[in-house]
């Protein structure tokens, strides 16, 4: 058979094979579209660790002779960890409303926050208060910290120590309120995310320039 | 569950006949379908191999960009990546659909069929993991979701749905992590498909080598013609409207992105139970014409041919129970799959599915003789699973249709006996060799009629008066063909004269073990 009548023969298998090769083609990259995406959202994402309340209590010294020496910590804490109402309004509507606490079965673990709100484009009013919901007695008292007698022997410093790391844990939890209220401009498609700025321990906006979608 | 079945037979049945007429019966994708699915693996891991050098898990959407960008390899080794993985998924799923069709997913079978479930559900998971390397906003788009899944099972401590927030850059060791699984994910499927074939003999892995450099030759085009497509950057802080999105290896992210990660991992689990217990659903008894062989230890030589053709190795030699210095065959019932093929390679007749031995094959015959022996006709041994309308295209020219479970079950014995009791011509006509569902069928019947393989067709038979033929749905010119040109062959040889009162050699010599070693 010569090669033009070959080809001729085969025209249907080649025509179908080049069908289903860009039939292929478009599925492997088809355009599908998403849901929602002409509106814009607000998010809210931030990951720290939530406030430890604690009752202290310093040990006398004859209570601290009786325990080995090794063991000999001054002071002695009982407490939880702070739980939180997280509030979200856009132009004065409520949008989000909820308690948040920490991951764990003892909500000891960090506070993992992660929502998304869908706003209509243009400026909007946007307030979020994350406000810690347990009151504590003498937080403004600046003389909690400074209430351990001197230390001996294997516990020399220790007390001192331990000071230091309760305000570290202090400085990196969430403060007890944390709000932000400001106008926003939402473009069609644009994410704003508020998140927490640990170094000035507020919360701040985070946003793309409007792009081309 | 057999309404399903047969639904789905009759859909691949048409789309079998139309690939048969468009490609022919050798070239046919769909009988390939399994080892197209292996050779597009192949494929995968070679261009992958190239791909993996230029890949950086510090810049991932920046060196996709340039590996696409690169015209004289990097974008066609990196379409042909892609286009492998949708073949590789649209192939193994023909084969699934088949295997379900043709109820070969229970029994014996059960193993293949879950072990093929998991590579194929492998296949979607690495192709998943292939697109968020690239982190374009389809590979966003596809890792956001997974998060969001993932999130609701008590794995991480931390949301992994957290990294995709836009508050900080999504970390290399999410992408470390993403490779390592996109290069593991392959190497447990290499060891999957070990499992998958490993209940079979002599598994056949590739398609003919013409049909594989075909596809990979037509899929090389389709990449540098047209290129598979990168989506914009992935953002976190910007929702497109619209994702150039795979719907081979996504098919479910429309949907799932709609559902509540509970709903969403109830329908996975619900479908996956489902598929799973599918050799449940469709398992038959095992009796009648799906009893397992059985073997009489009286006939058998010892010869060690059934195990030598079983294609499941369901058959083993053992030592006897009796004073015979001979090995006796025994059939594993757990592993047989009733397709006859013991019973057409035993000479003294002492193996196969009861009804269906060589010996129970020639008493059936033998009924029959009497009206052969008035009428004369062309007889045709049709596999059963032939299409109805070409055994009634050869009943119509003349032939005598007896019909034969598979064509490897056929005893030669049976075309010996018509070919002396005088019938002009046999003509055996069996299912296309990749197509067979007893996987040897075909092959076994050529060697034993043409080749000496045993139970060979004595010497004494005339091989003119004997031909095999293929009956392929949807090439039923062929088949006509096929006959009319046997007929015409026929014509032109001297009339048949028939033997009185045929004997068969029913008793061989046994095989003694020190003979055999």
């Amino acid at each position: 058979m010569t090669t033009p009548a070959l080809l001729l023969r085969r025209a249907p298998a080649i025509a179908v094979t080049a069908i289903a090769l860009a039939g292929l083609a478009w599925l492997s990259a088809a355009p599908v579209p998403l849901s929602g995406a002409e509106s814009a959202r607000l998010r809210l994402s931030l990951s720290a660790r939530p406030e430890r309340i604690e009752t202290c209590r310093v040990l006398s010294s004859d209570e601290l002779a009786k325990l080995g020496e090794h063991m000999r910590q001054r002071v002695e804490c009982e407490g939880k960890f702070a739980s939180y109402q997280l509030r979200v309004s856009v132009d004065g509507s409520p949008v989000h409303e909820s308690v948040v606490r920490g991951a764990g079965l003892r909500s000891d673990r960090p506070i993992y926050l992660l929502e998304d709100f869908s706003v209509n484009p243009g400026t909007r009013a946007v307030h979020v208060s994350f406000r810690r919901r347990e009151h504590v007695e003498d937080e403004d008292d600046d003389s909690r910290g400074q209430r351990f007698g001197a230390d001996t022997g294997l516990s020399m410093g220790r007390a001192e120590r331990e000071d230091v790391e309760r305000a570290r844990r202090a400085r990196a939890a969430i403060p007890r309120l944390l709000e932000l209220d400001t106008a926003l401009t939402f473009t069609s498609g644009q994410v704003i995310v508020v998140t927490l700025d640990p170094e000035n321990r507020a919360l701040q906006v985070l946003a793309a320039a409007p792009a081309s979608r | 569950m057999r309404h399903a079945e047969r639904a789905v037979r009759r859909g691949l049945r048409v789309l079998d006949a139309l690939c048969a007429r468009l490609y022919g019966v050798a070239w046919n994708p769909i009988h390939q379908s399994g080892t197209v699915a292996v050779a597009m693996l192949l494929v995968l891991i070679g261009t992958g191999l190239y791909l993996v050098l230029f890949y950086r898990v510090g810049s991932p959407a920046e060196s996709v960009a340039r590996i696409a960008a690169d015209p004289y390899l990097g974008s066609w080794m990196r379409s042909l990546h892609r286009y492998s993985s949708d073949l590789f998924i649209v192939a193994a799923a023909v084969h699934m659909l088949r295997m379900f069709a043709q109820s070969r997913s229970w029994g014996p079978r059960t193993m293949a069929w879950i072990s093929g479930l998991t590579l194929l559900g492998a296949g979607i998971v690495c192709a998943w993991t292939g697109f968020v390397m690239a982190w374009d906003s389809f590979g966003e788009r596809l890792a956001r979701d997974g998060a969001r899944l993932l999130d609701a099972l008590p794995i991480f401590s931390e949301p992994l749905s957290r990294i995709f927030a836009g508050d900080r850059p999504v970390p290399s060791a999410f992408f470390f992590v993403n490779l390592f699984a996109h290069i593991g994910i392959p190497l447990a499927m290499g060891v999957i498909l070990w499992v998958h074939v490993s209940k079979v003999a002599r598994p056949v892995l590739l398609p003919p080598k013409r049909l594989t450099w075909s596809i990979i030759g037509a899929l090389t085009v389709l990449s540098i013609i047209l290129p598979a497509e990168l989506g914009p950057p992935a953002n976190a802080l910007l929702v497109r409207p619209s994702t150039p999105m795979n719907l081979f290896a996504a098919w479910w992210l429309p949907v799932s992105e709609r559902l509540s990660p509970a709903t969403a991992w109830g329908s996975m689990i619900a479908a996956a139970i489902l598929l799973a217990s599918v050799p449940l659903l469709t398992r038959r008894r095992r009796e009648g014409p799906l009893a397992a062989s059985v073997v009489d230890p009286r006939l058998c030589t010892g010869c060690n041919q059934c195990p030598q053709d079983c294609p499941w190795e369901a058959i083993t030699m053992v030592e006897r129970d009796d004073d015979r210095p001979t090995l006796v065959a025994l059939v594993d019932p757990a592993r047989c799959v009733s397709c006859g093929i013991c019973a057409g390679s035993c000479a003294p007749m002492g193996v196969g599915p009861p009804g269906r031995t060589g010996r129970d094959q020639l008493a059936s015959l033998r009924e029959e003789l009497v009206t052969l022996r008035e009428t004369q006709p062309v007889v045709a041994i049709c596999c059963s699973q032939a299409p109805v309308s070409h055994v009634d295209a050869l009943r119509v020219r003349g032939a005598h249709v007896r019909p034969v479970s598979c064509v490897g079950n056929l005893h030669s014995s049976v075309v010996e006996l018509l070919i002396r009791d005088g019938v002009p011509g046999v003509i055996v006509c069996g299912c296309p060799p990749r197509d067979c569902l007893s996987r040897e069928g075909p092959k076994w019947l050529n060697e034993r009629l043409f080749n000496e393989r045993e139970a060979e067709l004595r010497e004494r038979v005339d091989r003119r008066r004997v031909r095999v033929a293929t009956l392929a749905p949807g090439d039923l010119s062929g088949t006509v063909a096929a006959y009319e040109a046997f007929a015409r062959h026929l014509s032109a040889l001297d009339a048949p004269v028939g033997e009185p009162a045929v004997e068969i050699d029913l008793i061989c010599d046994p095989v003694p073990i020190e003979a055999d070693a």
